[in-house]
């Protein structure tokens, strides 16, 4: 087992937080949070509600940018640019830096513009390439097989959990480095969830992923390494097995003990 | 009184309620119904083609509808072209652009406050800045230009209800996707609002075509002889007429006046029926 | 207090009442071989009885934890060392029986001289204290009490490799006794098994509470 936590060592770092401090107006969200995570790695970040780990989670594609009164200190490199720079093209950024959210949010529109949504948007005009790619897409995130004979029927008609690797594979047609998943189970079933955890293994190969749950067991199931938030802290950051075995900090314990309070 | 139980009670004071609520809906419609059955009775048989396409007369008998039903008509397209855009536009600013300072917060309140001014105001700030700065004088144009500002405030806030409605997890999906914050708006926002939209700009219209006041402050006449065939053209408009018709001495212009109310009221109702059907339609079309 | 936190403490207090009993066990094995009580080895075999049923009870108290809990961190690995601890104990138990029985088969009493010679009673003492010390370590969660265990554990196994030469003397002195003498190391043998047993449990105790492997490492005896 720890063959493979010395690979994580070697391999390329492609987020990395530096000081990082997130204000809402007077509010602290983020104290000093420091972190690398490695390419092709599931991280999962987990802590109670408000200690700041979704604050965290959006900022590595920007989308606090529009909340009121936001204000980012510190600095956060993407592949070793910085992305707060005023010279970064958010839109290009989000390219690279895909996001699934906690509800499964398709498009009302058909299951096909619902994944080339993405290529359109970015410009992209032909017709066989955007083809390939919905095709390569929902192959990707296993859901081709159940929706290869109605591409034109609208999204909404899909179950929830299809719904969910509907968005996932949405994130996917633009080929994003690294997904960002928020929640991305909460809302579903127990077979929808495992059908995504199974995806989430598949995706590490090509993706990067950062993943907020609340399920600690599903941290503890599909992460390789885990980020313990507290109040805005970041109160422990190492490797799954060691968090849910030995956690070096009391909190941490107390948190995924179920003894908090 | 005294040896019921509580619950018994309850039921009695809630079975009176729903007595007085059912009184109270049956009191506008039945006023209503006698008000269109009065007209209905008396205007109805006056209603002809020749009373539609016939121009006004000092006679009642000969007296058509068609320069007022032809002024309504254009003022209708006309205000619809100038206040859609701009109406909607301000709406999609308002809503998706305009940051929430004090500023946004104090226009919000003054657009909620403008669409209860009352219409003569905007008819006299029609006359003073269309007709006698901009030198329109009483034409369409400038009636329409006033109308539009009557409804925008309703179009404006009816807009951004609709944009409000659509869910912020379809704008996040997009945004996340590298979308910028026009094509957000444009490829998701409008078409899932479009419904909401539109709904609110044909009441808005349907309102306007009913107004009278601030036309006759602009300058509409009581009597046109002919229709009005470009924009610079003097008007009158249905309301107008009937108001007109109805101060006259003679039954006669009093049985017109009933019959072009019923034109009026069709095409309201048939306004107001495609603005609940649209709604209808694209309520059941998304479902979040 | 969480529900598992109840649980916890049940099958910990499940544990040390194992352990008192095993431990009452032993030391009744003791007490038959000095005083060649018959009597005493009957009650050994029907506490056996009492020992296995604890043991099953334990094990399907951890297993429905486990199932309904799925317990992490400290309380994983309490409930890994306490599903050991109660293996081991088991096991002690069965020395524990295995040494009263040799009072069946050994057709005259043992005789003093030669339990002292061989430090029967020393080290049969000295198993007990361990024991002991498991007991006392494990619910106050002391790791330093259960260290204590592997300075006693040496002397355990000192005894043992000696007991083989004193043995082969004795026979050599009164080759006719060789039955009792080979019952006799046999006893000893067992003492050793106990105190590797009583080892084990220590380890556990101090993987749970330290969260720290020493088993097949050199130990620390700090």
């Amino acid at each position: 087992m720890t063959g493979s936590e010395e690979l994580i060592k070697e391999k390329k770092t492609i987020i990395e937080a530096r000081n990082v401090n997130v204000f809402y107006g007077h509010f602290q969200a983020l104290k000093d949070i420091n972190i690398i995570m490695k390419e092709n790695t599931v991280t999962a970040f987990i802590g109670p509600s408000g200690c700041g780990k979704s604050t965290f989670l959006r900022c590595f594609n920007r989308m606090n940018d529009y909340i009121e009164q936001f204000h980012i200190k510190g600095e956060i490199l993407i592949d070793q640019k910085k992305i707060y720079w005023k010279s970064v093209a958010v839109e290009e950024l989000r390219k690279e830096v895909g996001m699934v959210f906690q509800k499964p949010n398709p498009f009302p529109k058909s299951i096909f513009e619902n994944v080339a949504y993405g290529l359109k948007i970015h410009g992209v005009k032909d017709k066989n390439f955007i083809e390939e790619r919905v095709v390569k897409s929902l192959k990707d995130v296993a859901l081709w097989d159940e929706v290869k004979d109605d591409l034109k029927k609208s999204a909404l008609a899909l179950s929830g959990g299809q719904q969910q690797r509907l968005c996932i594979a949405r994130t996917l047609a633009v080929e994003p480095k690294i997904i960002l998943m928020d929640e991305p189970t909460s809302a579903l079933d127990p077979i929808s969830t495992a059908k995504i955890e199974e995806l989430l293994f598949d995706l590490k190969q090509k993706y990067t992923i950062v993943i907020v749950t609340h399920n600690m067991q599903q941290a503890a199931r599909i992460s390789d390494k885990t980020a313990f938030f507290y109040m805005g802290d970041l109160v422990e950051y190492d490797d799954t097995k060691t968090i849910f075995t030995n956690p070096k900090q009391e909190k941490t314990q107390n948190y995924i003990t179920g003894r908090f309070g | 009184m005294k040896n019921m139980t509580n619950a018994q009670k309850n039921k009695l004071i809630d079975n009176a309620f729903k007595v007085f609520g059912i009184a109270c809906t049956f009191f506008g419609l039945i006023i209503l119904a006698i008000l269109i059955f009065n007209i209905v009775e008396v205007g109805l048989s006056r209603i002809d083609w020749d009373f539609i396409k016939d121009l006004p007369s000092r006679r009642a008998q000969k007296a058509g509808i068609y320069t007022a039903l032809m002024g309504t008509v254009w003022i209708l397209f006309l205000t619809a072209i100038i206040a859609f855009p701009i109406g909607v536009g301000a709406g999609i600013y308002l809503e998706e652009y305009g940051k929430k300072t004090k500023w946004a917060s104090l226009l919000e309140i003054n657009i909620a406050n403008l669409a209860g001014v009352p219409s003569i105001i905007y008819g006299l700030l029609g006359l003073e800045i269309f007709v006698r700065i901009f030198g329109l004088g009483g034409s369409l144009l400038a009636g329409s230009l006033t109308l539009s500002l009557l409804i925008l405030p309703i179009i404006i806030v009816s807009t951004r209800e609709a944009l409000k409605a659509v869910p912020s997890s379809i704008k996040d999906a997009s945004v996340a996707l590298g979308a910028s914050k026009w094509q957000t708006i444009w490829n998701q926002t409008l078409p899932a609002s479009i419904g909401g939209v539109l709904t609110g700009v044909i009441l808005a219209i349907s309102r306007a075509i009913g107004e009278t006041a601030p036309l006759i402050v602009v300058g509409a006449l009581a009597y046109v002889p002919f229709a009005p065939s470009s924009p610079m053209d003097e008007f009158t408009v249905m309301p107008i007429q009937i108001f007109n018709w109805v101060s006259r001495p003679q039954h006669e212009f009093a049985v017109n006046a009933a019959a072009a109310i019923i034109i009026l009221l069709l095409f309201t109702f048939m306004m107001n029926g495609v603005a609940v059907y649209y709604r209808n339609k694209w309520q059941k079309k998304i479902k979040w | 207090m969480t529900h598992l936190d109840l649980e916890l403490k049940q099958i910990k207090q499940q544990v040390l009442e194992m352990m008192s009993l095993v431990r009452s066990q032993l030391a009744k094995g003791k007490d038959a071989v000095l005083t060649f009580d018959k009597d005493l080895v009957h009650e050994i075999n029907a506490n056996e009885n009492r020992v296995n049923a604890m043991e099953l009870n334990i094990d399907r108290d951890i297993e429905n934890a486990l199932a309904l809990y799925t317990p992490v961190a400290v309380d994983l690995r309490f409930i890994m060392a306490a599903f050991k601890i109660s293996a081991d104990l088991e096991r002690i138990a069965d020395n524990a029986v295995g040494i009263a029985k040799y009072i069946n088969s050994v057709d005259t009493q043992l005789a003093q001289k030669n339990l002292d010679k061989i430090r029967f009673t020393e080290m049969y003492e000295n198993a007990l204290l361990m024991l002991d010390n498991v007991y006392e370590a494990f619910e106050k969660e002391d790791t330093k009490l259960a260290r204590q265990v592997f300075i006693k554990d040496v002397l355990l196994n000192e005894i043992n490799t000696n007991a083989a030469y004193i043995a082969i003397e004795l026979i050599h002195a009164k080759p006719e006794k060789i039955h009792n003498y080979l019952y006799l190391l046999s006893i000893i043998r067992k003492l050793e098994r106990v105190g590797d047993l009583a080892k084990n449990i220590a380890e556990e105790l101090i993987f749970y509470v330290e969260a720290k492997v020493l088993k097949h490492h050199p130990k620390e005896t700090e």
